[in-house]
């Protein structure tokens, strides 16, 4: 149809006022939706924009120090540079972003793929909140990222204080070591807190095993936040003159000191002296249980653990044979062999049964029904008493005092030292052992218990296990005449500037009971198998001073025919060295215990360690001019003092004012000149809270 | 017959409303433009005011063309346009996942801008040249044709806020058209039924594993943008962010606003595209409620304009043009305002003369144009 043929279009006009009808009303629907946003809720959307303006920026606090008991740094921290991105600010993350890192920073292609779905996995509030993609920039990498941050929306670049462990693997079970915090922590220790500054943010690390671990909540401090105002990119905003526009702050808190009962001294010269490719040192105050060194080794080093292991890495040290993550001084029990005839003596001599001069003749082993048990030395030790027996470590003996006793004395003497439960070092997870007793082995052993079981047990063969740090507790308690201590291994807890905020003294546990008589008889024994002829430990004899132990050489693979030479033998079969040794014998304040895994004979392969730590400890005494006790007060700066190596042997003031539940001062150094293998040692005194000797027909054990 | 009676006198029958109405709109979008670009962004609102002079070029220029040649070249525009979306597909320049872009030199000219207007003209000749009343299905389909082959073309690139806008306007011209009772009924059908679907696939609590019909064909985005619609507090950080935090810059204006420049949502970029498609959240956010209303009502007073000049056109042509500008402008207007305030889903559609944009800003203006062109040649054959 051609224009203008058309007819005027007069039908059209009512509906022409229908739609300007519509128009309107439409109009209308978006000025009442204006009216609700704008006038209504205008509280709710002005505050909200009000708060988009400001972000909460993190200021970390720095983490507490781990210094010994001398106030020497252990572990500090260093800056790290390290890259985070947050992801509601990162625009076209995975498709640019992402990969421009890559190239930068040499990530291969799985590094790529883990930050692109660490990225995306962050949800809700997280989004808002950094994400650790990469720590410890090299300087260049960290020039090239700061040149390029423009083209990295959501990136910041930030030091980073990281976690430094001075001595690498040193002590390394004890520290422990720190890595990311994992999602289901960060939602179990932000879970409780409704803040909208939760305590840890992705990223944030956590301390992982020993005192890092179980003093988190001391070492961590409290981190402060400024607001600033930033765009919706998330990139601060400066004012004309370039300073960043901030609101209110909240400075941060700094994490308090840990000071262990550590020597590093000390640590160093165990380190040192310990000869073995596996195995353990446990250096105790005999009178309080504080620890004074501890070797596990091999170690681990805790810098590498810290943030930057990669997976590779941890597998090859898990699958490694010799399990350097294990912690040998605490988590993993051991036959302890001969160290373990003085509890076996103990319960002979509080049977009753057996006095110091109960004579047993040994022809080179024992029998029992029809089974005969060896004793070490095939040609037989002759006739030997108490004293003796120890001395010589004559198992004949021993396999007598099973026979008379049966079992259960012994494990009950055992268990009253500590044996089969752990000990609480608490900064360490700890396995408690075996003290098995005949209704433990009615219960796992196939048939039940026999005799045959006690014999074994009291040479400390059998199921008996023990870890290095149980042997060290039962060690002291029988240097000091009964008193079982919970060794420890944190003294106190300062504030950042020095201020001594907790301080721990020794814990008690139990006083096993122990006559005076007996306690002589014991220490007798083991000052005779260092310092008497014949002994099994002569050769470690100390010149200043008296040391009291026992070797162990505890069987690890059966027995064969012919008697092998240690190093004619498989690594995995050879015997586990023992040295279990406190001095001075007459007012022992240092219990050292080594264990050397597969590492021969006690005598020689255990033994040398502890005498060389035990002679360290007398010369730092010396050099020091006051006892290590836990009279020794802290250096009241919280500057760490020099390197040891030229640490002032000007006597340090020593103060009377003990700390508050010690004990009393040590005496002062009376370091034995003479050592006196022939003359009777001096009698003990009492110990203070020991009850009277018990009855002979009732062992000691836990009240 | 005399057919030029309107050359001679070239200001006579001018709907002067209408145009003061177009040009002020303009002037408010390039004076709130200049905030929404203002530094660190590049200070677009100067090349506005060059699209707006080409604009009222444009409006110049088809206001004095001949009448009858625009029924005439009615077709050529259309298929020209048909083509141009075609060729899109080939020599298109590709951002944010669309081909939607010729680049020409400095200039990126946005053909599904210029096929409203030519799916628009075709529609009115259509139900120009077919005006017997009561449209059946049967007659129907051509139109439908019309419409749904451009809107085809650009779904396909994609941009899914203009084919929407087209189905629209497409829908509204029909409606005007007056189809039959059976049609309307079944149009009422088919629009309950996309209801109940929307309910079903989204507001409906349902156990899993979940019934849906069309929800898992859509791609996540689009399946987002309905949820973050219907339920605007599903995902504040994710899908439904750039909603609140429009919501945010609309209600935190108040009554009277924060101030030209003094937006904070805009300062600190909380607004997506706050130069085109947010436009109007800078608007609100810096001018506040009442001069919101100010902005509504010029706009009503374009789209009153625009229906005056259907009720004066002497012949059904010029009518459904201008039925369909009219319909073009408000349903961009309501579709852009009621997203930025959290009434309707996220599309990427413009506001009329308020976003910054060369070829939307043209395209209205071709729109204006043809509206001023008809009204002067309204008295054509009687005068």
């Amino acid at each position: 149809m051609r224009l203008g043929q058309g007819r005027e279009p007069k039908e059209l006009r009512p509906r022409i006022i229908g739609l300007g009808v519509a128009f309107v009303l439409g109009l209308l629907v978006l000025a009442v939706n204006l009216y609700r946003l704008m006038v209504v809720r205008y509280e709710e959307f002005h505050a909200l924009s009000i708060d988009n303006q400001f972000k909460d920026v993190r200021v970390r606090a720095p983490r507490g120090l781990i210094r010994d008991r001398r106030g020497e740094v252990l572990v500090d921290a260093r800056p790290s540079l390290d890259v985070f991105i947050t992801p509601a600010f990162c625009q076209k993350c995975a498709t640019e972003v992402i990969p421009k890192l890559q190239t930068i920073l040499g990530w291969d292609e799985e590094q790529r793929k883990k930050v692109t779905q660490q990225i995306r996995d962050a949800h809700g509030p997280q989004r808002y909140q950094p994400q650790l993609v990469q720590i410890d920039l090299r300087r260049e990498e960290f020039d090239v990222l700061l040149a390029h941050q423009f083209l990295l929306p959501g990136v910041d670049l930030e030091p980073v204080p990281h976690r430094n462990y001075r001595a690498g693997a040193t002590l390394a079970h004890v520290l422990g070591y720190m890595n990311e915090v994992t999602q289901e922590e960060f939602t179990r220790l932000n879970g409780d807190s409704q803040a909208e500054r939760p305590p840890y943010a992705m990223g944030d690390y956590i301390g992982r095993r020993g005192v890092e671990r179980s003093f988190e909540d001391t070492l961590r401090g409290q981190d402060g936040w400024v607001k600033q105002v930033v765009n919706a990119r998330g990139e601060v905003m400066r004012d004309a003159t370039g300073n960043v526009l901030q609101g209110d702050e909240q400075p941060p808190k700094a994490g308090k000191n840990v000071i262990l009962s550590i020597d590093a001294r000390l640590q160093a010269e165990a380190e040192r002296a310990f000869p073995g490719t596996a195995g353990a040192v446990v250096a105790l105050e005999t009178k309080t249980g504080f620890v004074l060194a501890m070797v596990s080794r091999p170690s681990f080093d805790p810098n590498e653990m810290t943030g930057r292991v990669s997976p590779q890495r941890l597998a090859q040290l898990n699958k490694d044979p010799l399990q350097p993550m294990v912690f040998r001084a605490g988590a993993e029990h051991y036959h302890p062999g001969s160290t373990f005839k003085v509890v076996s003596l103990l319960a002979a001599l509080q049977s009753g049964a057996f006095t110091p001069t109960t004579q047993v003749t040994c022809n080179g082993g024992y029998s029992l029904g029809s089974r005969r048990w060896r004793c070490h030395k095939e040609s037989g030790h002759g006739v030997v008493s108490a004293q003796r027996a120890v001395q010589v470590s004559c198992d004949t003996y021993f396999y007598r005092v099973a026979d008379v006793l049966g079992i259960d004395p012994i494990a009950a003497v055992g268990k009253a030292l500590g044996l089969g439960s752990i000990t609480n070092l608490s900064v360490v997870g700890e396995v408690p052992g075996v003290m098995p007793d005949s209704a433990y082995h009615d219960r796992v052993t196939p048939g039940g218990y026999q005799k045959g079981m006690a014999l074994n047990t009291a040479i400390g063969q059998g199921d008996v296990n023990v870890t290095p740090l149980q042997l060290a507790v039962v060690y002291s308690a029988i240097a000091n005449g009964g008193a079982v201590y919970q060794p420890q291994v944190v003294s106190r807890v300062e504030s950042p500037e020095g201020k001594v905020l907790q301080t721990f003294g020794p814990k008690l546990v139990r006083q096993v009971e122990m006559t005076p008589e007996q306690h002589q008889v014991l220490v007798n024994a083991l000052v005779s198998v260092v310092n008497e002829p014949g002994g099994t430990a002569t050769r470690s004899r100390l010149k200043d001073v008296v040391m009291a132990g026992k070797t162990g050489t505890a069987q690890v693979a059966r027995l064969g025919a012919v008697r092998l030479k240690t190093q004619e033998m498989d690594y995995w079969e050879r015997d586990h060295a023992w040295f279990a040794a406190f001095a001075p014998a007459e007012d022992p304040e240092i219990t050292v215990v080594v264990l050397n895994e597969h590492g021969g004979h006690g005598g020689s392969d255990a033994a040398p360690t502890a005498s060389a730590i035990v002679k360290k400890y007398f010369e730092l005494k010396k050099a020091d001019g006051l006892a290590f006790g836990p009279e020794y007060v802290a250096p009241a700066t919280p500057e760490p003092p020099p390197a040891p190596a030229v640490a002032p042997a000007i006597p340090l003031h020593e103060t009377a004012t003990g700390i508050a539940g010690a004990p009393g001062p040590a005496p002062p150094p009376a370091v034995a000149t003479s050592p006196l293998p022939e003359a009777p040692l001096p009698p003990m005194p009492e110990s203070p809270e020991g009850p009277p000797a018990p009855p002979p027909t009732e062992p000691g054990g836990p009240h | 017959m005399e057919l030029s009676v309107g050359d001679r006198r070239p200001l006579q029958r001018v709907p002067w409303v209408l145009l003061v109405g177009v040009v002020l709109t303009a002037l408010v979008g390039i004076y709130n433009l200049a905030s929404a670009s203002r530094p660190p962004s590049s200070p677009v609102w100067m090349s506005q005011i060059a699209y707006l002079g080409v604009g009222l070029v444009a409006v110049v220029a088809v206001s004095f063309l001949d009448y009858r040649l625009i029924q005439q070249a009615t077709v050529p525009i259309y298929v020209i346009n048909l083509l141009a979306l075609i060729a899109l597909k080939f020599i298109g320049h590709k951002a944010k996942g669309a081909e939607s872009w010729f680049v020409v030199g400095p200039l990126r000219i946005q053909p599904a801008e210029f096929m409203k207007i030519g799916m628009l003209l075709m529609l009115a000749k259509y139900f120009h040249d077919d005006e017997r009343p009561a449209y059946g299905f049967l007659r129907l389909i051509p139109p439908a044709a019309m419409a749904l082959v451009p809107i085809g073309l650009v779904l396909v690139q994609p941009d899914l806020g203009t084919a929407l806008m087209m189905v629209f306007t497409a829908v509204t011209i029909v409606l005007f058209a007056r189809p039959s009772w059976p049609v309307l009924a079944v149009m009422g059908l088919v629009a309950a039924l996309g209801v109940g679907v929307l309910w079903n696939d989204y507001v409906r609590p349902q156990a899993e594993p979940r019934f849906t019909f069309v929800r898992h064909k859509l791609k996540k985005h689009q399946d987002q943008r309905i949820t973050s619609w219907l339920d605007p507090t599903s995902d504040l950080k994710g899908s439904s962010y750039h909603a609140m935090q429009s919501k945010i810059a609309v209600g935190s204006g108040g009554i009277s606003g924060k101030g030209w420049k003094e937006g904070t949502q805009t300062g600190l970029r909380y607004l997506p595209e706050q130069h085109t498609d947010f436009i109007f959240s800078v608007f609100a956010e810096e001018q506040g409620f009442v001069r919101c209303l100010f902005l509504l009502m010029l706009y009503g007073v374009v789209l009153l304009g625009a229906l005056g000049v259907a009720a004066s056109a002497k012949e059904r042509y010029g009518a459904f043009v201008a039925v369909g500008v009219a319909a073009m402008i408000f349903w961009q207007v309501f579709e852009n305002i009621g997203m930025v305030t959290g009434l309707l889903p996220i599309t990427g559609i413009t506001l009329p003369l308020m976003s910054y944009g060369g070829s939307s800003m043209v395209s209205v203006m071709l729109g204006i144009g043809l509206l001023v062109n008809v009204n002067r040649h309204r008295q054509m054959f009687t005068g």
